[in-house]
């Protein structure tokens, strides 16, 4: 087993125990927190796959979004420490049904997987990847990344004028 | 040499030795935190007229910080019960981690540097960015209204003031064609980019001291409204942590913005006999005095002030640069 093989395997370990941690917490600020695990095991991902550029842009945007995701878990949910979450717990039966779809999701996953070729691996990527992507978004991808700006820009001016609307709604109230 | 260990074969000895190079580095970022709160108070006592500390260690106080730590570390450590304790305890490593994960990719001089990464800028910008998480956990977990002020103050005007940050950078960027460190300093033998990009060296210290939180932005620890900010409720060593990462980011601040206008290791006209390491070591003191000078001159600024600045002043501003700089590049060169 190389070193590589053993960062893989704590980095997904890590990835999968945020996601499962995300789902079972209760408070939002503890999902919000495990998120942020496995976005930054996903990151180190990309890292074995020398994909660095990838890797930092995903620290770099999700930083600044789970950041934002948690104020607003904090600014628009009801926090109160003490309060004692209801659970929701089902049957024996239900019980037994969600462990066979799990069961049942996981064999068909492998079974999917196993035979999957990935091609060459990632140390044939351009050692300058950065420079790559670059290239290719502005001479083959011209058109795809000039659409999504646009659809961004739209997004962007969307939400203003309807932030700006609700302004004035509040004001004549 | 660093070259060569960096690019040997993975083995035992390798990881005990770069284990112990990171430790070393550790060390001396201690020591520089240590002496910085030492010049700090020592500079900010000169400018107001005051002496400073002058008795622990000596006539210049040389042991002041290190009995402050000291204290620190003997202090009851306390949990508000109200608290949330497994964020409570996260939070100051969550702060402090990515403040030392970012000094990997500075490079000190052309021997002495730990990675050589193709994406250096990013991955400092990237990186520091996590720190925030911490500053907000920190606050939230706290549960104390005071706390989660600051927190939010933190969040806001951090996100604010990282996109400023990183446009400016861009034009440096753009004339050094390369996002690695190392480049971007062998692009400055002739002209430094504090020369070449005045403009952008300007919007980056502005944002570089709001995103360190430091007067005249330090509202997320603004104690005159906030009483201390995030940390209230922290004391003893995991207070010490939060302050340690906020240290340690001036130390690495401090050095990427050598690295990136001032020439890194690269000396000043004839004076090519001094060695490298003690250029960055001048050029690093100069932007931590500045940094401590800003402190002692400046009043705080308002909330709404902060954010006008940052979206209204400096990010129009930066774009400009960009724009001006990917026309001189196109043009001249």
């Amino acid at each position: 087993m190389s070193g590589t093989d053993i960062a893989f395997f704590l980095l997904a370990l890590a990835a999968i125990a945020g996601a499962v941690m995300m789902l079972q917490l209760t408070n939002v600020v503890h999902m919000v927190l495990s998120l942020v695990m496995t976005f930054l095991a996903i990151a180190g991902l990309y890292v074995l796959l020398s994909a660095e550029f990838v890797a930092v842009v995903q620290v770099l945007i999700y930083s600044g979004a789970i950041t934002i995701i948690m104020l607003f878990a904090i600014m628009l949910t009801r926090h109160h420490a003490d309060d004692k979450e209801r659970q929701t717990t089902g049957g024996v039966g239900h019980k037994a049904a969600a462990a066979f779809a799990v069961l049942a999701f996981g064999l068909a996953v492998y079974a999917g997987i196993r035979t999957l070729d990935f091609g060459a691996d990632g140390s044939a990527l351009p050692a300058d990847n950065a420079k790559a992507i670059g290239q290719w978004l502005y001479s083959y991808y011209t058109i795809p990344f000039e659409i999504v700006s646009v659809l961004l820009l739209v997004a962007l001016i969307g939400a203003i004028v309807l932030a700006k609307k609700d302004g004035k709604g509040a004001e004549d109230e | 040499m660093m070259e060569q260990w960096l690019e040997s074969a993975p083995s035992w000895s390798n990881i005990a030795l770069f284990f112990g190079l990171g430790a070393l580095l550790l060390a001396v970022v201690l020591a520089f935190v240590t002496y910085s709160i030492l010049a700090e108070r020592k500079v900010m006592g000169f400018m107001q007229g005051r002496i400073g500390p002058n008795q622990v260690g000596g006539r210049f106080g040389l042991l002041q910080t290190v009995a402050d730590v000291l204290k620190l570390l003997l202090k009851e450590d306390t949990i508000p019960k109200a608290a949330d304790r497994p964020l409570y305890v996260l939070a100051p490593v969550i702060a402090f981690a990515p403040s030392f994960m970012v000094l990997a990719v500075v490079p000190f001089t052309d021997a002495f540097r730990f990675a050589d990464l193709g994406v250096g800028l990013l991955y400092y910008i990237a990186v520091s960015g996590l720190t925030i998480v911490g500053v907000i956990t920190g606050g939230w977990a706290s549960n104390n209204k005071y706390a989660l002020l600051g927190g939010m103050r933190a969040a806001a005007q951090m996100i604010s003031y990282e996109i400023p940050l990183v446009m400016s950078a861009l034009g440096v960027v753009l004339l050094a064609g390369s996002m690695n460190l190392v480049d971007i300093v062998n692009a400055q033998q002739d002209v430094w980019f504090l020369f070449a990009q005045p403009l952008a060296f300007l919007i980056f210290l502005i944002a570089a001291v709001a995103e360190l939180n430091r007067t005249p932005f330090d509202l997320p620890e603004a104690e005159s409204e906030l009483v201390a900010g995030f940390h209230v409720e922290y004391s003893g060593f995991r207070w010490a942590f939060f302050m340690l990462a906020e240290y340690v980011y001036m130390f690495a601040m401090a050095a990427l913005i050598t690295v990136l206008f001032l020439g890194g290791w690269h000396p000043v006209a004839f004076l090519g006999w001094i060695p490298g390491a003690v250029w960055f070591a001048l050029k690093f003191c100069a932007v931590v005095f500045v940094f401590i000078w800003f402190r002692a001159t400046f009043p705080r600024v308002r909330a709404d002030q902060l954010m006008e600045f940052a979206w209204k002043v400096l990010l129009p501003l930066s774009l400009a640069n960009i724009v001006l700089t990917a026309v001189v590049k196109a043009w001249f060169f």
